[in-house]
């Protein structure tokens, strides 16, 4: 009994071990790229939906505008530089969220009337 | 210890509950109070005069603009459309009652029916559209000169914007509007209040920040940056489009103007500058 169980053990690590050194196959910048904009878009409504939305993730007015500008990149397969304006374009809307909910008790008593 | 602990903890509930039932009345008194010990010795209408009841160079200047107005030709504009019938032969006097002077002064109001705050431009709108005209755009153009002329027509008069208490949702859209005034938000990190209750006297590269109280008497302001960038020197917009322009420079997406965000921003800020007597259009840089 005990010499089997050591065995199984035995093998269920070989297994694992031979998984975790098995190469991954690198992603490519098409791949990164639209894991990036899933998760910029789940951000930015993320921020949105509490009214947290910064000025230069999408707004039309805005110059700077990165997440659309970044679509517009990939769309002419330059994945690097979306994946840069994807970037920031992440950071800011997880920013405005968090905001967002660091305010929720904003009032009067924070400045002294 | 004990002791102490019991201390606190009745200090923290004590707190918590004087903020849970701070209402708009308790909420005016401490604002005014505020302003006033900040600037002792203004006189509370002199508030409505924004950085020029604080700047006596700025005052000067803007004086001398005030004697030929820039604004006064949209506010002749505005008087023309109040007295333009529609097409179906009504006119804004249907919607307002004949008198212009009494307009101003309603609003912004609590719509119990329609469960919302109801500004002057957004009952300009459903006026126009009740009577099967095309609604004007928000921020500028003739639904600014209407404004601008109901604005100068009731100068003079106090701001009286009546919040019912008895009303759970009209205390919800102020509270909405409070809340909005001192949140920070954009990537600059800032809330309405830091410059105009915090910093106001103090400039902002060359601005100088006007006080909290009394901002809202002189909307619709003519702007000279707005003059700037109109083809036609129209720089007459709405407080909406203001309060944009404030959300922008902070680097927060602005909300659209006449969103419940900025109706009920507005109903808290109106309401501030209560007994404040309206002195629209006036001239801002």
């Amino acid at each position: 009994m005990m010499k089997k169980s050591i065995v199984s053990i035995g093998l269920a690590l070989l297994i694992a071990g031979c998984n975790a050194t098995t190469p991954e196959k690198p992603m490519s910048l098409k791949e990164q790229y639209e894991a990036a904009l899933a998760r910029t878009q789940a951000a930015v409504k993320k921020a949105a939906s509490v009214d947290g939305e910064w000025r230069d993730v999408r707004w039309k007015k805005s110059k700077k505008r990165y997440l659309p500008k970044a679509i517009e990149a990939a769309k002419a397969g330059d994945y690097e530089k979306a994946l840069k304006l994807l970037k920031i374009a992440e950071f800011q809307a997880e920013m405005g969220y968090k905001q967002a909910m660091a305010e929720k008790d904003a009032g009067p008593h924070l400045y002294g009337l | 210890m004990r002791k102490i602990a019991t201390l606190l903890l009745s200090a923290g509930l004590v707190a918590v509950s004087t903020q849970a039932v701070s209402g708009p009345k308790e909420d005016l008194e401490k604002f005014r109070t505020y302003f006033e010990q900040k600037f002792p010795g203004l006189q509370l209408d002199e508030f409505g005069n924004g950085v020029y009841a604080l700047d006596a160079n700025k005052r000067i200047q803007w004086e001398a603009m005030e004697e030929f107005p820039p604004y006064e030709e949209f506010v002749d504009k505005g008087r023309e459309i109040w007295e333009k019938p529609f097409k179906n032969g009504k006119s804004f006097a249907d919607c307002f009652g004949k008198d212009p002077s009494k307009v101003r002064v309603k609003y912004p109001r609590w719509d119990a029916e329609r469960q919302q705050v109801v500004t002057l431009e957004l009952a300009i709108n459903d006026c126009r559209k009740k009577n099967g005209e095309k609604p004007f755009k928000w921020k500028k153009g003739p639904i600014a000169w209407l404004s601008a002329y109901l604005g100068y027509e009731a100068r003079g008069q106090k701001i009286n914007v009546v919040i019912p208490e008895d009303d759970p949702k009209a205390l919800e859209a102020y509270e909405k509007g409070k809340h909005f005034y001192y949140a920070k938000r954009g990537q600059l990190n800032m809330a309405c209040a830091d410059c105009h209750i915090k910093y106001p006297g103090h400039f902002v590269r060359g601005q100088l920040l006007s006080p909290a109280l009394g901002q809202v008497t002189h909307f619709p302001v003519f702007r000279a940056k707005w003059e700037k960038k109109s083809k036609n020197g129209d720089g007459l917009g709405t407080l909406h489009r203001r309060y944009g322009g404030c959300n922008k420079q902070v680097r927060a997406r602005p909300f659209p103007a006449q969103s419940e965000q900025y109706r009920n921003l507005e109903f808290f800020h109106q309401y501030m500058s209560n007994g404040l007597a309206i002195n629209a259009p006036g001239y801002r840089e």
